[in-house]
């Protein structure tokens, strides 16, 4: 017994390990915090909605007026195999499908002539070697010869794919920054569901270009963990941004419409609403519920989709771009020095968050800070983002710029300020050439003996 | 024991030797089909390889063929008796002395490659006055850091140092030098198309050098098992004549001062490197 029976059962119990050590991703989009915390009677229509004009991960959905690449295939039937009585799937062989995606598993397929025109059948089987299709059986659906129809979604299941495949395993699986690695990381993955990105192009109030964030991708972000994906192509990029935008445009939505019921349905809300001081009884509130989801919820949840695309659609247009009207100016021992004046001076007020002498210890990190959310102090002292993560303002004689180490980023991040954090534009209260001013004082400072 | 036996032991020796014989020509062999090294002291490492197997491969044949032999005579005389010859003073000294006399042959016929290699002082001049990058590691990408053009690389950051992610330009035919860094963890600088391996040590700086012989875009990985990301710490070494390297930095400087007005307007938002490319 030289081998011990201790460790005869640690080999025995070493495929137990294995399987339970491979924790599976959720594969389900998940629901922010504040959806859980309405009443049942009104998180199931808003989760309902969500999954209607989403989808899930492995089965997305098309949703008319996003600023989203679906990527449509045109495909056409053309056998139907005969299938037994008991068999709930059709199959069929199709042309026109060769150069798709090969991978249509759970796509929609809305059929554009023949008996089902109009009706969207979800693709349970796809063989990309014969050309083969099963969808399920339907009255509707009888699919002859001939018939065309549109795959939906290929695109966007291409983005879905490498973002799993990438980005999946910090930013999660609905973009909510939680994925399986993402607690070893500090600063934490963004949380893509309000649709807030701190490093961008564009005016203080826009969202992020597509080109902002596709050059994130590709340069990662400097002295975070979020590395360079420089050796995917550009087209891969495009397709996870495009990925990445939808899974923002998706949790965005559903911050609006339960914005709107939060007030009224929440747990917390009913409960005092239905106790002895609220005075009114539990069916006379869903009552009034259920008249708000039958009358105005279809016009709010519209109202949120299109209110959020229109946004990202304003934020691609050319003039959203911050653009200085001064080039910059040169980067002289007096600019330099009119830049540090500005700096210590009350019109910016720099160095109450980076310090007097920018080393990221301002007097602001001492204070408690009332979160905007919330309306509460925040338990920690110093400035805050607007995902609750505590932020120290940054140390300007580091050397790292996440943003981008270019003059014209730097001037960006003061114009526009960075985004979901307290850094505030300056883009009005100062001049192009006091900006550059700050800009050659704040990238001369790494370099500086002090 | 049967005259199959011998024929098994047969089999195993030429087996070896003819799929050895085979690898090059399916892809067994070196990366990058088979390419010679992309490198002088790569085709030397080669060189090298190469000697260490013909000794290993005779070695291994000759003894494969004494056994064969000894049983092939075994097996077919029933008569002879082995002998038992425990200790036997010159045979002990035969095989350690021939096996010796190889390896320290070998020990010293690499010890100049190896110099010229690791060892600074044999470094090429040139290189060493003139280091082209640092190079740091991190979880889980390469970082590079050059010299402004026309300066020399300083071990701290200077204001008009250029940077770049996981691409990294270098001329060929002629030696150049590296200084290599870890920002976290252990990881290695990996070149196998140049058969150039060196780990990086967070707290240290050291240098690498290699001389590319040839143009192309070669993988640069990661060869220490750094942390989840370690498959993923891939970028690319491209490798050009001098003429575009000094292009390539030129469109470095460019996008590194840019200030969002003029020439380069149109591609901003490309990476450094596409609008080089373009
Ligand atoms: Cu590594």
């Amino acid at each position: 017994m030289r081998f011990g029976l201790s460790r005869l059962s640690l080999l025995l119990l070493f495929p137990l390990f294995s399987l339970t050590g491979c924790e599976q991703p959720q594969v389900n989009f998940v629901f922010s915090e504040k959806t859980n915390e309405l009443v049942p009677e009104a998180a199931k229509p808003v989760k309902e909605a969500l999954v209607r004009q989403f989808g899930n991960p492995f089965e997305l959905t098309q949703f008319e007026g996003l600023p989203t690449d679906f990527g449509d295939v045109e495909g056409s039937v053309k056998t139907v195999q005969a299938s037994s009585g008991e068999e709930k799937l059709i199959r069929f062989q199709v042309e026109g499908l060769q150069d798709a995606y090969p991978k249509l598993l759970g796509l929609p397929l809305e059929w554009t002539s023949g008996k089902g025109q109009g009706q969207i059948s979800r693709i349970k089987e796809y063989n990309y070697e014969t050309g083969t299709i099963a969808v399920d059986k339907t009255a509707d659906i009888d699919p002859q010869p001939g018939d065309t129809f549109l795959v939906e979604c290929t695109r966007l299941q291409f983005g879905r794919d490498l973002y799993n495949r990438h980005c999946m395993h910090c930013h999660g699986m609905s973009g909510e920054g939680t994925g399986p690695t993402s607690r070893y990381l500090n600063p934490p993955p963004r949380d893509f569901r309000q649709g807030i990105y701190k490093y961008t192009s564009t005016k203080p109030t826009a969202k992020a270009q597509n080109a902002d964030l596709e050059r994130t991708v590709k340069e990662g972000i400097a002295g975070t963990y979020m590395p360079s994906f420089k050796l995917l192509t550009d087209d891969e990029v495009s397709a996870i941004v495009n990925y990445v935008v939808w899974l923002s445009i998706r949790g965005e939505t559903e911050k609006k419409i339960v914005d709107e019921l939060f007030f009224d349905y929440s747990k917390k809300v009913v409960a005092e609403r239905t106790s002895e001081d609220g005075g009114e009884s539990r069916e006379d509130v869903m009552e009034e519920l259920k008249e708000y989801m039958e009358l105005d919820f279809p016009d709010t949840l519209e109202f949120a989709t299109s209110s959020v695309a229109e946004a990202w659609e304003e934020a691609n247009m050319e003039d959203a771009v911050v653009v200085p009207e001064t080039p910059r100016v040169p980067d002289t021992p007096e600019s330099r020095e009119r830049g540090r004046k500005l700096y210590l001076g009350d019109k910016t007020k720099c160095a109450t968050c980076h310090g007097p002498q920018g080393r990221g210890n301002g007097t602001a990190t001492q204070d408690f800070w009332t979160n905007p959310a919330t309306n509460e102090k925040y338990p920690n002292r110093g400035l805050h983002d607007i995902w609750g993560n505590q932020l120290p303002p940054r140390d300007l004689h580091r050397g790292i710029y996440r943003g981008g180490r270019r003059p014209i980023d730097v001037y960006r991040r003061m114009y526009s300020g960075i985004k979901g954090t307290p850094m505030p534009a300056f883009g009005g209260p100062l001049s192009d050439e006091e900006l550059w001013d700050l800009v050659n004082y704040v990238m001369s400072l790494p370099y500086s003996s002090k | 024991m049967g005259k199959g036996w011998c024929l098994f032991f047969l089999f195993w020796p030429v087996a070896a030797v003819v799929s050895c014989a085979m690898a090059p020509m399916v892809g067994w062999s070196f990366p990058y089909d088979n390419a010679q090294a992309a490198s002088n002291l790569g085709i030397r490492i080669d060189g090298l390889f190469y000697l260490i197997l013909f000794v290993t491969a005779v070695v291994f044949v000759g003894t494969q063929a004494v056994l064969v032999y000894a049983l092939w005579r075994g097996s077919s005389n029933r008569d002879e008796r082995a002998t038992y010859t425990h200790g036997n003073h010159k045979l002990e000294l035969i095989w350690s002395i021939i096996p010796g006399v190889i390896l320290l042959f070998l020990a010293l016929y690499q010890m100049n490659l190896w110099a010229d290699f690791r060892i600074k002082k044999y470094f090429p001049e040139a290189a060493v006055k003139a280091p082209i990058a640092e190079v740091t590691a991190r979880q889980f990408e390469w970082r590079f850091r050059y010299p402004a053009i026309g300066k020399e690389l300083q071990p701290k950051p200077q204001s008009d140092d250029l940077y770049s992610v996981n691409e990294l330009h270098v001329p060929f035919g002629k030696p150049v030098m590296i200084q290599l860094r870890s920002e976290d963890v252990q990881h290695s600088f990996f070149l196998p198309a140049l058969r150039i391996k060196q780990d990086a040590l967070p707290g240290l700086q050291i240098p690498v050098w290699f001389e590319a012989n040839k143009e192309g875009v070669y993988d640069l990985v990661c060869a220490e098992l750094c942390g989840w990301g370690h498959y993923k710490m891939k970028a690319h070494v491209i490798v050009e004549s001098e003429a575009d390297y000094q292009n390539y930095l030129k469109n470095l400087t460019q996008q590194q001062f840019y200030d969002g007005l003029g020439k380069i307007a149109a591609n901003e938002n490309d990476s450094e490197s596409e609008a080089t490319e373009k």
